[in-house]
């Protein structure tokens, strides 16, 4: 499992030295190949068997002396390693043709590397010390990739982006002090062991208070959301692609589902907390996202919008609950993702990302516009595409919880995305063609192709849902639910 | 010598959040930083004192300054006046959460001796807290290329 880590982190160091050797191809092949044979290794390491918290740990040691590394992992966690790996070796594909109009690839690809080992730390730790520092290794990581472009823009969200996250460590941390001072303890299982011995709820709902706020700040859950759309819009599109398809699921949700579901009893405070926190993402998102012209900025609330349904499913707090707001992330990675690779096919073609200046495109961009219909349906949870499950197991989980009220929202948060979303590809795709963009080609081969990949999975997910859901999405949901009211429709 | 201090650790801070020049914000940030981490040394927390040297005092500091010095003051913004009544209700309910912690929830503690950090910081550090070696190098890797990245422009 330490491979994980250590590879990539060799890989970004070594990356400047192999971009003087080999400048044009070099950094793209290592990037690629690294992630591949991590996207290899997560298929192999996953086991649907490890439905214990924690179940698997493996000790690191150095020629036959321990060097006191535990890792540990379970389905969870295991989830999460494949998600990690293959969303980021999407990226990295399309990276390969689009990352030139931006130069530098090789610290670019350093960025990115560096990034998804500290991903993949954060999910194979129990310590929340080690989490902690994971965080800031991802923030800061982050902070170069928004700036990369060295737009006044630009560095203004990188400025904002790393201002709110030093604020968010600072509840984390806080919330972490606060956790060791009552406990004596940092890993996840020795707090949960101890505070079950000292039952202190003065201290637990504090910290719960920080970690929403801190964790929050992460997720862009509003009203914590102010740094995405500023961050997102002027960064090169396979930032906010990695960032919105990974990072603020793993060093947000992933870590609060951890936190609320291993370490702390969910309790009926804490849900209703949660479930108010998704909707009212749901409702602001959906709302802030229709009246944008810039793609990019589009796209960002909607992502803090569908962020809401995933908080909303822990929220819930039932066993269909849990697995359904799984599902929907696992999903929301994969189709947001394809749709910021889309909006940087358009930006590199065109050199614009004002949906008004677009029109006509879809004659000659056919791959790009299929892909983002397939994207954006799927993320408005049209059937029959991955989408369309999460987002109906989420509405069922609600109905079963009596919450009708939410429910009703939900339902029309999704009509409506529905609505903007085809508003954004007719204005982009249909209509007359500007002239301007009579010269504009498709995307090269390796965007396309990394485009097509993800637009195939929302389409073969959606299609096999069943089977993914038995075999992938109820098993990695086990070490969560062992709290969890067990009354669902699944097996 | 430790309430002078901490006296210093507000003042900073409050400088970091009122000071109209962002460079001397970021400066006065540091300077909390600082004297946070001289407090962590005070009372032997040697670990947690070394890593807010190391990344908020240093790296966060660094990036914040080279942001700083790559964009230009082009036009003036007007500041958000809201900071001069929201500051100080913050800062008197932070002092309220300390006050709780400190008289309610403190009293039987069970961390204080005895735990995984009791020893020499080089036994904890290789001894019993080796991962978050990695993590540290990760940290300064992070810092490395996301100056590199700014400073590739400047040289353009």
């Amino acid at each position: 499992m330490f491979i994980f880590i250590v590879l990539p982190l060799i890989c970004a160091g070594i990356m400047p030295l192999l971009g003087r050797i080999s400048k044009k191809r070099g950094p793209d092949i290592l990037s690629a190949l690294v992630l591949l044979i991590l996207f290899i290794s997560s298929v192999f390491i996953f086991s649907p068997s490890l439905r214990e918290p924690w179940q698997y740990i493996q000790s690191i040691s150095f020629l036959g002396e321990p060097i006191h590394i535990n890792l540990a992992l379970d389905s969870f966690s295991g989830l999460f390693l494949i998600l990690i790996s293959f969303i980021s070796l999407m990226i990295s594909l399309f990276s390969i043709d689009y990352m030139g109009i931006y130069g530098s690839k090789p610290i670019y690809y350093a960025l990115l590397l560096i990034i998804i080992a500290a991903l993949n730390g954060l999910v194979l730790s129990k310590d929340l010390f080690n989490i902690y520092i994971f965080l800031e290794v991802a923030a800061i990581a982050s902070f170069g990739l928004v700036s990369f472009s060295l737009e006044a823009e630009s560095l203004e969200g990188a400025y904002k982006y790393l201002l709110l996250s030093a604020i968010a460590s600072g509840f984390i941390l806080l919330g972490i002090v606060l956790l060791f001072g009552v406990t004596g303890s940092l890993s996840l299982d020795g707090i949960k062991k101890a505070m079950d011995i000292v039952n202190n709820r003065s201290i637990i709902i504090l910290c719960s208070m920080l970690f929403i706020a801190g964790f929050g700040l992460k997720t862009a859950l509003v009203p914590f959301h102010s740094w995405m759309p500023d961050a997102y819009t002027k960064a090169p599109a396979t930032f906010p692609a990695m960032s919105s398809g990974l990072i603020i699921k793993i060093t947000g949700i992933y870590v609060l589902a951890r936190i609320f579901f291993n370490m702390f009893k969910i309790n009926t405070g804490i849900s209703f907390v949660l479930l108010f926190l998704g909707m009212f993402s749901i409702i602001v998102g959906t709302f802030l996202a229709l009246g944008q012209k810039d793609i990019k900025r589009m796209l960002a609330y909607s992502s803090i919008s569908q962020v809401g349904y995933i908080i909303a499913g822990f929220g819930v707090g039932t066993y269909l609950g849990v697995i359904a707001a799984l599902f929907q992330l696992f999903n929301h990675s994969i189709f947001k993702s394809l749709l910021f690779l889309n909006a940087g096919s358009l930006e590199k073609s065109t050199g614009t990302q004002n949906l008004d200046e677009m029109g006509g495109l879809e004659k000659k961009m056919p791959v790009t516009a299929t892909t983002n219909a397939v994207g954006l349906l799927s993320t408005a949870g049209v059937p029959p595409l991955n989408g369309f499950w999460s987002k109906l197991l989420i509405i069922l989980a609600l109905l079963q919880a009596k919450l009708y009220t939410y429910a009703i929202i939900a339902i029309i948060m999704s009509v409506i995305t529905l609505w903007y979303f085809l508003i954004m590809h007719r204005k982009a795709f249909f209509g007359t063609l500007n002239e301007k963009w009579t010269e504009v080609k498709e995307a090269p081969f390796w965007m396309s192709f990394s485009m097509i990949i993800l637009a195939l999975s929302c389409l073969v997910i959606g299609i096999v849902f069943y089977a993914v859901l038995k075999h992938f999405i109820v098993p990695s949901s086990m070490p969560l639910i062992g709290f969890v009211k067990l009354k669902g429709f699944l097996p | 010598m430790t309430i002078f201090i901490l006296i210093l650790l507000v003042c900073f801070s409050i400088l970091a959040v009122f000071l109209k020049d962002i460079l001397k914000s970021a400066l006065s940030l540091a300077a909390a930083s600082i004297c946070l981490a001289i407090i962590f040394f005070m009372f032997h927390a040697f670990y947690a004192g070394v890593f807010e040297i190391s990344v908020v005092a240093g790296l966060i500091i660094v990036l914040f300054i080279t942001t700083i010095s790559l964009t230009k003051a082009e036009t003036q913004v007007k500041e958000n006046l809201m900071v001069y009544f929201l500051f100080p209700i913050f800062f008197i309910l932070l002092i309220g959460i300390d006050i709780m912690i400190y008289e309610k929830l403190s009293p039987g503690i069970p961390a204080v001796s005895g735990t995984i950090f009791s020893g020499h910081f080089g036994n904890i550090l290789w001894g019993k807290r080796s991962f978050d070696l990695i993590g540290q190098i990760c940290v300064i890797f992070a810092g490395v290329f996301a100056i590199l990245s700014l400073f590739r422009g400047k040289e353009k």
